[in-house]
């Protein structure tokens, strides 16, 4: 090698290593404490993609050891259930830095946000010297490749020792990654715990079990068999295009036609939008892409973008489709939410999909109220990005701005001057889909302004807020019931009791004084999981305190559309409207009651905790609410919305001639499967009335 | 008009409150225990006790709400409980009544304060008093010095006789819960009149400058808020010695409610006015006027100290001119001063200059 040639590879050797120095606090390696956290993040966050990539339900290990406490060097080990990574492939995903072809599809993944695993491999020999460890299995092999990696900073390879292959025994398929870093565990809000903790909220799917260094075990189960949906790539949309892009895609582009191109490569554009673009972009519709002029490119991204317009209008595209997106949907994060903090209140609001620049993003968030939290603190905020924790930077992100720019007071909680964090026993989940998350900085860990998003958030908190409230009032108006039934069936008989036996006299009949203390119809509710039976038992008694008597027809919100069935109801009743069961009672004679019993089969334990009773009849009933017949027709109406045929979208492409139409890059949201529209904008019960 | 009742007296008024519950609830009606408005709203000056009892104004307490159903429940069950010891010959504290409580399941107290407010209702609505009930305050009663001699009935049944200036130390002779005339009997004195003070260390300074035997008079510690047994034994020596008794406070709001409860009666127990308060008393100090004539060091009102003294203003125990200039002139000044502020000028100011001036405004 000559002296050049050897110069050169120094220089090169010093580059990869001064770029991973100079840049380790946007890939997360800054603090010893930061490091451990963005390695378990990379590490858990591809066992999380490849799981889902290979529909596995994910079992995962997370352990980490003091190896030298002087030192500060630590061993991690993850270990996961993923369908694992064939020989050839392993010393690309552990070796090279930014491999890997997600980087490139349109959609929402969790890898999008940080430098890959093999970033651990290079802080973990920068610090240690030492080789990562590796072990995979694939379910085809009868044994597991064992590899040690280290990486060649001089020409960004790695280098593979000691390979061999292990019996893994029973188990299938699966990767374990070990580790020796520089590093710190700590405790608290910025920790792996924390990170753990906050991911096995957003993956109820996921089982996570971590070991800290002490010993102690925490697990967060799987509440739930159902691997989020499949995210499918998209084309870009226009809206979202920039010119380099542009210029990339007109020139790898093979079809002969401007109408052609613009309706298969882009994503919300109609056989008519195809032409309208040209149109308004002055280009001729046969075209060839391959041949536009830097400037009728330039033309085409200004029609793109609305600058141009047609008869003073930009070109109508339909939005981009929004099966890239992979909401958790709000039964998950009830569930997810309810396994790792104890409370009895959980509201959660998933969004409908929308656009922001041609970009496809979804809000969802989620509030748990109640006992175990701290009552006079901030309440805890859970950010998320398309599923991976957020946990740096809290003050500068676009979620907590969103929360901090709702006027929480109204809903009950406290907040000095109804703006900034509120304080009271909570805590609030945000969490942003999007195939497209715009970070403040490269270290991905706060979302920047975008005012689309942000209007989202703040609606899916607001509509979340009144649900709080909702509870709030009930929960007051319920003890307020409950005081009443202490007294008339302990207070009274005890006075009637002391009051006789004092005068020696017998204990008089309490019947009339209770219905004259009461003189009201309430109504009690209790809904409990039943262990033995699997189910969800709802009783509703309902006593006439009234000296007359009274007729009614009692009505429940139940989960009809999440699946369940309504088994055991012996009063039988029907159906009102989709979620929405009706029972006419016999007329109610004074002082007496009538129990409705039923239970709900089909749901998981924490699934249904509550259930919203209403009445038709003149006397208010204590303990239920009044029925809006109004709203009632308003479900009514949404329910036929859902289940009428979708609107034809093809028929305006009639006579453009060419009937090679791929359905499946146009289909607007209003046409995405029935089972989405199910979890979406649920105003039934959840606003006011 | 409050007296001891007999047993049978009080058994009888005690079963006419669980009457009323009783005949309610076979009536089909929400069991009501009837009493008098016990605020100030309710008070008024009865012209031929000379002091404040309670008015017309009664309150229902009906078990509509929880909390009040409550409180009749716990009623029945005290109501039983002073029927036992009747029985049994035995007498209780109210705070051990109040332990006792927490066996009766629903009719627990749920604080002391409770329990001793429900004694009050009962003495009110059954016109009967505590001692009648077997109940007990365990506040202690006052102290007192002066040349004055008793005679009181001791655990063993023996009369003793007491000269609170011959037969105590320092501290005085200390006035037991009970100073009824089977307790407590007068037999002479040689003194003009009896000073009550609000606080220990004004009675111990006057104790040590010798006050009481240079003035003639009998010094009484109130210990604050006066006893219900200190109130009485001021009553009864005033009345049967015919003494008049001078009283001497801090001056700031409070101090004018201890006085107005020595003189008209407290609003708390208007019931029994007529054996609690002495109308003859006068305030000696410290007044507001004081405050600038000898001027005391002394603090800013605070905000409840103002809002006591508007409350003060439309209390009719305060509705005379002079109690109305005094408060007035308290609100401008904004100041308010203690007792013992008057060392400002030395410890034998208050007995060689303050008093004998103040004294002698009062003619004494």
């Amino acid at each position: 090698m000559s002296i050049a040639e050897k110069m050169a590879a120094n220089q090169k050797q010093v580059a990869i290593s001064e770029f991973f120095e100079k840049n380790k606090h946007f890939l997360g390696f800054d603090t010893l404490n930061r490091a451990l956290i963005t390695a378990v993040k990379e590490a858990v966050d591809n066992a999380l993609d490849a799981c889902e990539e290979a529909r596995i339900l994910p079992d995962i290990v997370v352990k980490i050891t003091k190896l030298d406490n002087k030192k500060d060097i630590l061993q991690l080990e993850v270990e996961d259930n993923g369908p694992g990574i064939p020989r050839a492939s392993i010393e690309k995903v552990f070796g090279q830095l930014l491999f890997g072809s997600r980087f490139h599809a349109i959609r929402q993944s969790r890898g999008q946000q940080g430098i890959g695993i093999t970033g651990v491999v290079m802080y973990s020999q920068l610090t240690t010297g030492d080789p990562t460890h590796v072990e995979s299995k694939i379910a085809k092999e009868a044994t597991a490749v064992s590899v040690d990696i280290g990486l060649d900073t001089r020409k960004n390879k790695a280098i593979k020792s000691n390979q061999d292959r292990v019996d893994w025994g029973e188990k299938l398929h699966g990767l374990k990654v070990k580790t020796t870093m520089k590093a710190k565990y700590q405790r608290g809000r910025q920790s792996v715990w924390q990170y753990l903790r906050m991911t096995s909220i957003v993956n109820p799917h996921a089982d996570i079990l971590f070991i800290d260094p002490d010993g102690e075990k925490h697990h967060w189960q799987r509440v739930t068999e159902r691997l989020p949906g499949r995210v499918e790539a998209i084309k870009p949309h226009p809206n979202g295009i920039e010119l380099g892009q542009l210029q990339r895609l007109c020139g790898e582009s093979s079809e002969s036609r401007m109408t052609t191109f613009l309706r298969r490569t882009f994503s919300g554009v109609s056989g008519r939008a195809a032409k309208e673009l040209c149109e308004v972009a002055e280009l001729e519709e046969k075209l060839k892409p391959k041949s536009l002029s830097a400037q009728q490119i330039r033309s085409l991204l200004e029609a793109f973008q609305g600058e141009r317009t047609l008869k003073g209008k930009p070109v109508k595209l339909l939005n981009p489709p929004t099966s890239c997106l992979s909401p958790i949907e709000e039964l998950l994060i009830k569930k997810g939410l309810s396994k790792t903090i104890d409370s009895k209140f959980v509201a959660t609001m998933t969004r409908a999909p929308s656009v922001s620049q041609g970009n496809p993003f979804q809000v969802e968030v989620g509030l748990i109220f109640g006992d175990g939290m701290a009552a006079d603190k901030p309440v805890e905020i859970l950010r998320f990005a398309n599923r991976v924790p957020l946990m740096y930077q809290q003050g500068g992100c676009l979620l907590t701005k969103a929360i901090e720019s709702v006027d929480w007071r109204q809903y009950g909680l406290d907040q000095a001057g109804g703006r900034g964090v509120p304080k009271g026993p909570a805590a609030i989940l945000v969490h942003l889909a999007s195939t497209n998350v715009q970070f403040t900085s490269e270290a991905k860990e706060a979302l920047s302004d975008n005012e689309t998003v942000m209007e989202e958030a703040r609606k899916a908190m607001l509509e979340m807020g009144r649900g709080l409230r909702k509870h709030l009032e009930k929960q007051k108006k319920m003890g307020k019931t409950k005081e009443k039934f202490e007294l008339i069936n302990d207070i009274i008989p005890a006075i009637a009791e002391k009051s006789a036996s004092l005068l020696e006299l017998p204990v008089p009949d309490l019947a009339a004084s209770i219905t004259k203390i009461m003189s009201a119809v309430i109504a009690e509710t209790t809904t409990i999981w039943n262990k033995e039976t699997k189910q969800t038992d709802v009783h509703i008694i309902l006593y006439n305190y009234t000296s007359r008597a009274r007729s009614y027809t009692m009505l429940v919100n139940w989960p009809e559309r999440q699946g369940a069935r309504m088994v055991g109801n012996e009063l039988g009743g029907r159906k009102e409207a989709m979620g929405v069961w009706a029972w006419k009672l016999e007329t109610l004679q004074p002082g007496s009651q009538t129990i409705i019993t039923y239970s709900l089969d089909g749901l998981e334990r924490g699934d249904w905790n509550e259930t919203d009773v209403f009445y038709r009849g003149s006397q208010e009933v204590i303990g239920a609410t009044k029925m809006d017949e109004k709203l009632l027709e308003e479900i009514r109406r949404q329910e036929e919305a859902l289940n009428a045929p979708p609107p034809n979208e093809n028929s305006e492409l009639e006579g453009e001639g060419n009937s090679e139409e791929e359905p499946e890059y146009e289909l607007p949201q209003t046409d995405s499967t029935a089972s989405k529209s199910d979890t979406k904008q649920t105003t039934l019960f959840g606003g006011d009335y | 008009m409050a007296e001891r009742k007999s047993v049978e007296e009080t058994k009888t008024a005690l079963h006419d409150v669980v009457r009323e519950m009783y005949d309610r609830i076979v009536k089909g009606e929400p069991p009501t225990m009837t009493l008098p408005v016990r605020t100030k709203n309710n008070i008024g000056f009865d012209p031929k006790l000379g002091v404040y009892k309670y008015g017309k104004k009664q309150t229902i307490r009906d078990a509509t709400s929880l909390g009040s159903a409550k409180q009749l429940l716990r009623a029945l069950h005290v109501i039983e409980f002073i029927e036992s010891m009747i029985d049994d010959g035995k007498s209780s504290t109210l705070r051990e009544m109040y332990y006792i409580s927490e066996g009766w399941g629903l009719g627990k107290f749920q604080s002391q304060n409770e329990s001793n407010n429900l004694a009050e209702d009962l003495e009110i609505v059954t016109r009967c008093l505590r001692e009648d009930f077997k109940l007990r305050p365990e506040e202690d009663g006052a102290r007192m010095i002066g040349n004055l001699t008793l005679r009181e009935r001791n655990r063993r049944g023996e009369w003793m006789r007491i000269n609170a200036r011959d037969d105590v130390g320092d501290s005085g002779y200390g006035v037991p819960y009970n100073v009824e005339s089977e307790k407590i009997e007068f037999l002479e004195h040689d003194i003009n009149f009896i000073m009550a003070i609000e606080t220990g260390g004004m009675f111990d300074r006057l104790v040590e400058n010798g006050f009481d035997e240079d003035f003639n008079c009998a010094l009484l510690h109130l210990k604050g808020q006066p006893a219900r047994s200190t109130r009485r034994i001021m009553k009864r020596m005033s009345e049967e010695w015919d003494l008049p008794v001078v009283v001497f406070l801090d001056g700031d709001p409070w101090s004018f409610r201890i006085f107005a409860s020595i003189a008209y009666g407290a609003i708390k127990t208007a019931h029994i006015s007529e054996y609690l308060a002495t109308p003859t008393s006068t305030y000696l100090g410290i007044t507001a006027d004081d405050i600038l004539a000898y001027d005391l060091p002394s603090d800013d009102l605070s905000k409840k100290d103002i809002e006591a003294l508007n409350a003060e203003l439309s209390d009719p125990r305060f509705a005379d001119g002079w109690w109305q200039e005094q408060i007035n002139m308290m609100l401008e000044v904004g100041k308010k001063a203690e007792q013992q502020s008057l060392a400002k000028y030395g410890l034998d100011f208050v007995t060689e200059t303050y008093l004998p001036e103040k004294l002698q405004q009062l003619g004494l």
